[in-house]
C-alpha cells in the first residue's frame, strides 16, 4: 500500500467545532414543543420489600397531572442477556431507588408535587447487601423465579439460589501445577462498586404518534439495542421493530453507563399510553448514581504458584461478584472475567470461577474495562508479591510469563498478534525502571514506583456486528451513516479517516452522521472498545464498495482497466495514461456522458457490513473449552512514580507512563487522549472514589460533594502515552480497540508503588490518603 | 430540577427596605445573598419560606473597607472578592488563605463569607479565620443594631445567634496592633473543591501569644482556650509542640462520618497543628513557609 494520507495522522476531530462552541445538541437541548410531558419517578425506599399497595388517587388530583403509572400498567420483563428487570417494579422491590411508579404531568413542578402524594405500602423483607452472605445456602432469595428467566445460552443461572451465572474455566491440571510450584501465594483482594460519573446524566424522551410509531430520543451508547429491547418488551402492545425509532444526538459521556437499556424503558412504555404527547425523563445526579448501572464490586481469591526460574505453573482465581438487584447486563461482565482472569500471562494450569451474585444493591452493569480493572487489581498486585517471594525483579517476572502470539488462552483458543513485550520494554525505559529508587528531597515524603501490565478483549455476543452506508453527494463530499456513538473517544472522526483513506477525500469533506435507527444501518452497540475495529471494518468495506462502483463505471465509459486506475485528490487517475484525470464531483451523482449523448452510472452509494465469523460461545460449561468467545485481546503496560507524604498519607503522581498496542493508531492524538483520560479515570477509582452504603442498602454519597472524581488540579505532573503498533490482521488498517484499556493498570500500579515506597501492601480499593496514613500508623504501632 | 415550593421574591435597594420586608414576613422569610446554600436547600425541600429577600441590590453590603481601626466585610462580599482584594491579601492573610480553599471557582464567585457563617455548618472554612481575629458579627433589625462576638455566634450545627427579624449586614474585625503571622490548614480529600474534614486556624503574635481555632472537628467551630493558655508566653520548641498536641485532644470532639474517620481526623489535626504552627513561626520570623 502507498503511504497513508489520512490514517495514522492526527486529524482534527470533525465534531470539535460544534462542541467547543456549545452548539452541539444533546437530548435535553431539543425543543419538543408545548405538548411535552414530564415524568417524575417514585422510588423504592426499601432495599428488599413486597409491594402491598400503591395509592395514586391524591396524586392524580393535582392540577396539571396527566396520569400516574405503576407496574400494573406494564407487566413486562426486559434485559439484554437475561430478562430479569421490569419496567416498573411488580410485586417486589430489590434495591433502594428502584422505580415503582411514575407521575406524568404538564410541567416538572406538578409532577414533583404529585409524586410526593403517591403512597406505597411495603412489607419489608430482609435485605442481602453482601455477595458472600447472598451465596450462603440459607440466604433469602432475591429472585425466587430465577429458574424461569430467559437468558443467553452462555449463562448458567442456578435456580433457587442467588447465583445468576457461574463461569467456570478449567485448563491443564491445577493440582499438578501447584505441585510443580516452588512458591505458592494465596490472598484475597476487594474492589468495591464504582459509578461512571458521565457529566451528562441519563435523559430520554418518548413519543408515540397517531401512526402507531414510537420514537425515543435518548442519551445512549446503544440505539439499536434500545430499539430491540423496547420492541421485545413492548411487543404485547403490538409494536414491532419497524415501528420503533431511536434517535441518539450527542452524548455527554457514557463509559458503559449508557450502554444497554436502563431508565429509557420507562419513557418508551409510558409514551405508548399517551398518544400524541412527548414524555421526558431526565435523571438527577442522585438518580444517575443509584438507578442506572454501577460497576460491580468483587472479592477475588487468588492462589498463584511459580517455579524458581519464574515460570508460573498454576493459577486458581475465584471471583465473587456483588452484581446487584438485576444482572441482565452485569452477568456478562462476570462472564468476560471468567474467561480472561489469567491476565496477559501464559499459564498451563488454570482454574477460574467467576460467580455472579444477586444482592439488594443497585444493578451492576457495564463500566469501562468490563470487569478487567477489577480482577487486574488483585492479579497485578499478586504478581508483584509472588515475584518478591521468588526474589525475581517484578518486571522481569512479567516478561518471563507474558503471553505471546500463538500461546494457548484459558479457553483453549490461540492468542493474537500483540506487542506486550514491546510495551513492557518501552514503559520500563521511559519510567527509568531499572535506574533504582528515587530519593525524596523532602524528608517527610517517600517516592515509589509501580508497574502493571494489562489486557482486555471485547466482550460481545459471538455475532455482534456493524454496518455502514456511504453516500456521495453532487460535489463529491460524503455522508456516512453508521450507528456507533461518539461518546467522546472520537469515533466519528476515525470513521471519516478510514473512508477518506480509501476514497482519497479529506476528512473535512466527510460528515459522519449520528444514529437514527430509521436512517442509519445496524450497529450492535458502542461498547467493548470494538467500534474502531468492527464498525471501522464496515466503513472500510462501504468505501471499497463505492470505489468498486467508481472503477466499474470508469471501465464501462473510458475503457480503462481497473487495475490501472486509482483515486487521488478527489479524482480518478490512471497509471498508464498520465493525462487522464476525472474529478469525482463530475460523475458520482449524475453519471458519465458517453459518445452517444446518454449517461451511464448514477449515485455512488457504498454499503459495508462486518461480523466476526470465527467466534462461538459453544463450549463445555464445566471447563469453557471448545468455543472461541473473544475476537482478540488488546495489551499494554504502564508504570507510575508516586510520591507519598508519610504523615498525611497524601499521594501525588509525579509521572505516569502507559503503552497500549493499538495495532494501528488511526488517529494518534485521539489514542493519546484516551490514555490521558483512561489513566485519570483509573487513578480516580484507586485514589478518590469511595462509594458508601448504609446498613439498609441506601447509597450515602450520590453526589460530587462526597463522591470525588478528580479535577484538573489532580492531574499527574507528567503523563507519557506510548503507542505500540503490532497490526491486528483483521482490523481496519491493522487497528484494534484501546478505549477501555487505558484505565486498567491504574489501581494495581498505585498499590505496587505504595508497597515499593512504604513496604505496605494494601489489598482493598480505594486506596485513599486516609487508608494509607492509617496503614502507616498501624505499621508503626507493631 | 424544579423548586416546587412557592415563595415571593423581593430585591430591595436599601437595607431599611429589606428590614421592613423581613419584619412584615415575620419569621417566614429567608435572605438570599450568594445562594449557593439556600438554593440547594429550597431544591431539596429542606426549608420553606414565604418570602425570599435578595440583598444583592443593597450596594453598601458589597463593601470591603477599613473604618478607623476596623475592617468591614459586607454581607454580599464573595470569596472571590476577598481573594482579589489587595487589602485582604496584605493585611488579613488568613482570610485570604481560607477563602481560597472554599469550594470551586464557580462557588467562590457566588458564595459570601457572611453566608458561610450564617449556614454555620461545622466545616465552615471562614470560621477559624474569623475566630482567631475575634471578629464581630453585625446584626440589624428595624429597631437597631447589635454586635455578636464570633465566638458566641455558632450555637449548634447550622444554628447561630441570629434572631428572625435580623439581617447580618457584615463582619467587623479589629486590626491587630501587634505584629503577627497566621495560617489556615485544611484537610480535604483531593486538590479539587472539598468540604473540610478538619480545619485549623493559627495566629501567633510576636510576643508569643497565640490564637487557635478549629472547624469540622466538633459540632461547631471553636477556639481552643486550653491549648492557647498552655502556649501563651512560650517560645515554640519541639517538646512544647508535643505537649501541646496532647492538650489539643481535649479541645476537639471529631466524629466518624462519610468524609473521614475520627481516628484520621485526630491524627491529621495534630499534624496540621504542628505543621501550621511551624509555618506561622517561620512566617513571623520573615522566613519561608515551614
Amino acid at each position: 500500500m502507498n503511504k497513508l494520507k489520512y490514517v495514522g495522522h492526527p486529524v482534527t476531530r470533525i465534531d470539535s467545532l460544534e462542541k467547543v462552541t456549545g452548539s452541539a445538541q444533546f437530548v435535553d437541548d431539543i425543543d419538543f414543543g408545548p405538548n411535552l410531558l414530564y415524568a417524575e419517578i417514585i422510588e423504592s425506599t426499601f432495599a428488599h420489600a413486597i409491594i402491598k399497595n400503591i395509592e395514586t388517587s391524591s396524586a392524580e388530583r393535582v392540577p396539571d397531572v396527566v396520569k400516574v403509572f405503576t407496574g400494573k400498567d406494564f407487566p413486562y420483563k426486559f434485559g439484554l442477556y437475561m430478562k430479569d428487570r421490569f419496567i416498573f417494579a411488580q410485586d417486589r422491590v430489590r434495591f433502594i431507588g428502584e422505580q415503582v411508579a411514575a407521575v406524568v404531568a404538564r410541567n416538572p413542578k406538578a409532577a414533583k408535587i404529585a409524586a410526593k402524594l403517591v403512597k406505597v405500602e411495603y412489607e419489608p423483607l430482609p435485605e442481602v447487601l453482601d455477595q458472600m452472605e447472598a451465596l450462603k445456602e440459607d440466604s433469602i432469595l432475591i429472585h425466587p423465579d430465577l429458574g424461569d428467566y430467559p437468558h443467553v445460552p452462555w449463562f448458567f443461572p442456578k435456580a433457587n439460589t442467588n447465583v445468576a451465572h457461574w463461569r467456570k474455566t478449567r485448563r491443564g491440571n491445577i493440582e499438578k501445577g501447584f505441585e510443580e510450584a516452588d512458591v505458592i501465594l494465596e490472598d484475597t483482594y476487594t474492589v468495591p462498586r464504582y459509578s461512571h460519573c458521565a457529566i451528562e446524566t441519563h435523559v430520554a424522551v418518548g413519543k408515540f404518534d397517531y401512526s402507531g410509531r414510537l420514537t425515543v430520543w435518548a442519551s445512549s451508547q446503544s440505539p439499536n439495542v434500545q430499539r430491540n429491547l423496547f420492541s421485545e418488551a413492548l411487543s404485547p402492545l403490538g409494536l414491532s421493530h419497524k415501528d420503533i425509532r431511536v434517535i441518539t444526538p450527542h452524548v455527554g459521556g457514557g463509559f458503559g453507563g449508557k450502554a444497554g437499556v436502563t431508565m429509557e424503558i420507562m419513557v418508551a412504555a409510558i409514551a405508548t399510553k399517551l398518544k400524541g404527547n412527548s414524555v421526558k425523563i431526565r435523571w438527577t445526579r442522585e438518580q444517575e448514581f443509584y438507578n442506572t448501572y454501577q460497576r460491580l464490586g468483587v472479592i477475588a481469591k487468588i492462589t498463584l504458584g511459580a517455579k524458581k526460574d519464574g515460570t508460573i505453573t498454576a493459577l486458581d482465581h475465584k471471583l465473587y461478584w456483588d452484581a446487584g438487584a438485576y444482572v441482565e447486563y452485569g452477568a456478562n461482565v462476570v462472564n468476560a472475567v471468567g474467561l480472561s482472569a489469567t491476565g496477559p500471562y501464559r499459564i498451563a494450569n488454570i482454574s477460574i470461577d467467576s460467580a455472579c451474585v444477586y444482592t439488594n444493591l443497585p444493578p451492576g452493569g457495564p463500566y469501562r474495562g468490563f470487569g478487567y480493572s477489577e480482577f487486574l487489581f488483585g492479579l497485578e498486585s499478586h504478581i508483584d508479591r509472588v515475584a518478591k517471594k521468588l526474589g525475581i525483579e517484578p518486571v522481569l517476572f512479567r516478561r518471563i510469563n507474558a503471553i505471546k502470539e500463538g500461546d494457548t488462552l484459558a479457553y483453549g483458543a490461540k492468542m493474537n498478534a500483540n506487542g506486550l513485550l514491546q510495551a513492557i520494554e518501552k514503559v520500563s525505559k521511559e519510567i527509568k525502571w531499572y535506574e533504582g529508587k528515587i530519593e525524596s528531597e523532602d524528608p517527610v515524603k517517600v517516592i515509589g514506583k509501580g508497574f502493571s501490565i494489562f489486557w482486555k478483549a471485547p466482550a460481545m455476543p459471538p455475532n455482534a456486528s456493524s454496518s455502514a452506508f456511504l453516500k456521495f453527494n453532487e460535489d463529491a463530499s460524503i455522508n456516512i451513516l453508521v450507528s456507533g456513538m461518539d461518546i467522546g473517544q472520537g469515533y466519528l472522526t476515525v470513521m471519516a479517516q478510514i473512508a477518506a483513506e480509501i476514497l482519497s477525500i479529506p476528512p473535512s469533506r466527510i460528515r459522519v452522521e449520528r444514529p437514527d435507527t430509521d436512517r442509519n444501518p445496524y450497529e450492535w452497540q458502542t461498547v467493548a472498545s470494538h467500534v474502531t475495529w468492527s464498525c471501522g471494518n464496515a466503513v472500510k468495506k462501504a468505501a471499497l464498495d463505492a470505489r468498486e462502483q467508481i472503477y466499474d463505471l470508469i471501465e464501462r465509459t473510458h475503457y480503462l482497466d481497473r487495475d490501472t486506475i486509482y483515486l487521488e485528490d478527489e479524482k480518478v487517475k490512471s497509471r498508464t495514461k498520465p493525462d487522464f484525470e476525472l474529478a469525482l464531483k463530475d460523475f458520482v451523482i449524475n453519471g458519465i456522458q458517453v459518445e452517444d449523448g446518454t449517461f451511464k452510472g448514477g449515485p455512488i452509494t457504498g454499503r459495508g457490513t462486518f461480523m466476526p465469523e470465527f467466534t462461538s460461545t459453544d463450549a463445555d460449561p464445566e471447563t469453557s473449552q471448545g468455543g472461541h468467545p473473544n475476537v482478540h485481546y488488546t495489551v499494554g503496560a504502564a508504570a507510575v512514580i508516586l510520591q507519598i507524604d508519610k504523615e498525611t498519607g497524601k499521594m501525588k503522581v509525579l509521572k505516569v507512563v502507559e503503552a497500549v498496542d493499538a495495532g494501528k493508531a488511526i488517529n494518534p492524538d485521539l489514542v493519546k487522549g484516551q490514555v490521558t483520560g483512561g489513566l485519570m479515570q483509573g487513578l480516580a477509582t484507586v485514589l478518590y472514589e469511595d462509594m458508601r452504603f448504609d446498613n439498609k442498602g441506601k447509597m450515602l454519597n450520590p453526589n460530587f460533594t462526597d463522591y470525588k472524581i478528580p479535577t484538573s488540579m489532580d492531574i499527574p505532573d507528567e503523563i507519557v502515552p506510548i503507542i505500540i503498533e503490532v497490526p491486528q490482521p483483521d482490523g481496519p488498517f491493522g487497528a484494534r480497540g484501546i478505549g477501555e484499556h487505558t484505565m486498567l493498570p491504574a489501581a494495581p500500579m498505585i498499590a505496587n508503588a505504595i508497597e515499593d515506597a512504604l513496604g505496605i501492601r494494601i489489598k482493598s480499593m480505594p486506596i485513599t490518603a486516609e487508608k494509607v496514613a492509617l496503614a502507616i500508623l498501624k505499621k508503626g504501632e507493631k | 430540577m424544579p423548586v416546587i415550593q412557592g415563595f415571593e421574591y423581593f430585591k430591595p435597594k436599601t437595607l431599611n427596605e429589606a428590614l421592613h420586608l423581613l419584619s412584615n414576613n415575620r419569621g417566614q422569610a429567608s435572605i438570599l445573598a450568594g445562594g449557593t446554600d439556600i438554593v440547594v436547600q429550597f431544591k431539596e425541600d429542606l426549608i420553606t419560606s414565604k418570602a425570599l429577600i435578595d440583598i444583592k441590590g443593597i450596594t453598601e453590603l458589597s463593601k470591603i473597607e477599613i473604618k478607623e481601626d476596623k475592617l468591614f466585610i459586607g454581607a454580599c462580599v464573595t470569596f472571590t472578592d476577598l481573594i482579589e482584594s489587595e487589602l485582604i491579601k496584605n493585611k488579613f492573610p488568613i482570610i485570604w488563605e481560607a477563602s481560597k480553599t472554599v469550594g470551586s471557582v464557580g462557588i467562590r464567585n457566588r458564595a459570601t463569607m457572611v453566608g458561610n457563617i450564617c449556614s454555620a455548618v461545622p466545616s465552615a472554612d471562614s470560621a477559624p479565620a474569623l475566630l482567631v481575629y475575634e471578629a464581630l458579627v453585625i446584626l440589624k433589625n428595624k429597631d437597631g443594631e447589635r454586635l455578636v462576638p464570633i465566638s458566641d455566634w455558632f450555637i449548634a450545627p447550622k444554628k447561630t445567634g441570629i434572631q428572625k427579624d435580623e439581617i447580618v449586614v457584615g463582619i467587623l474585625i479589629h486590626i491587630p496592633k501587634k505584629k503577627y503571622a497566621c495560617c489556615y490548614e485544611k484537610l480535604s480529600r483531593y486538590e479539587g473543591e472539598d468540604l473540610a474534614q478538619a480545619g485549623i486556624g493559627i495566629l501567633a503574635f510576636e510576643d508569643h501569644y497565640y490564637r487557635i481555632a478549629f472547624c469540622a472537628v466538633g459540632p461547631i467551630p471553636t477556639r481552643a482556650p486550653k491549648l492557647e493558655q498552655f502556649l501563651n508566653g512560650k517560645k515554640i520548641t519541639s517538646p512544647i509542640i508535643e505537649e501541646a498536641k496532647k492538650i489539643l485532644l481535649e479541645e476537639i470532639t471529631p466524629i466518624t462520618d462519610i468524609r473521614s474517620s475520627r481516628k484520621y481526623r485526630i491524627h491529621m489535626v495534630k499534624l496540621m497543628f504542628e505543621r501550621g504552627l511551624k509555618k506561622v513561626i517561620s512566617r513571623l520570623e520573615g522566613g519561608k513557609d515551614a
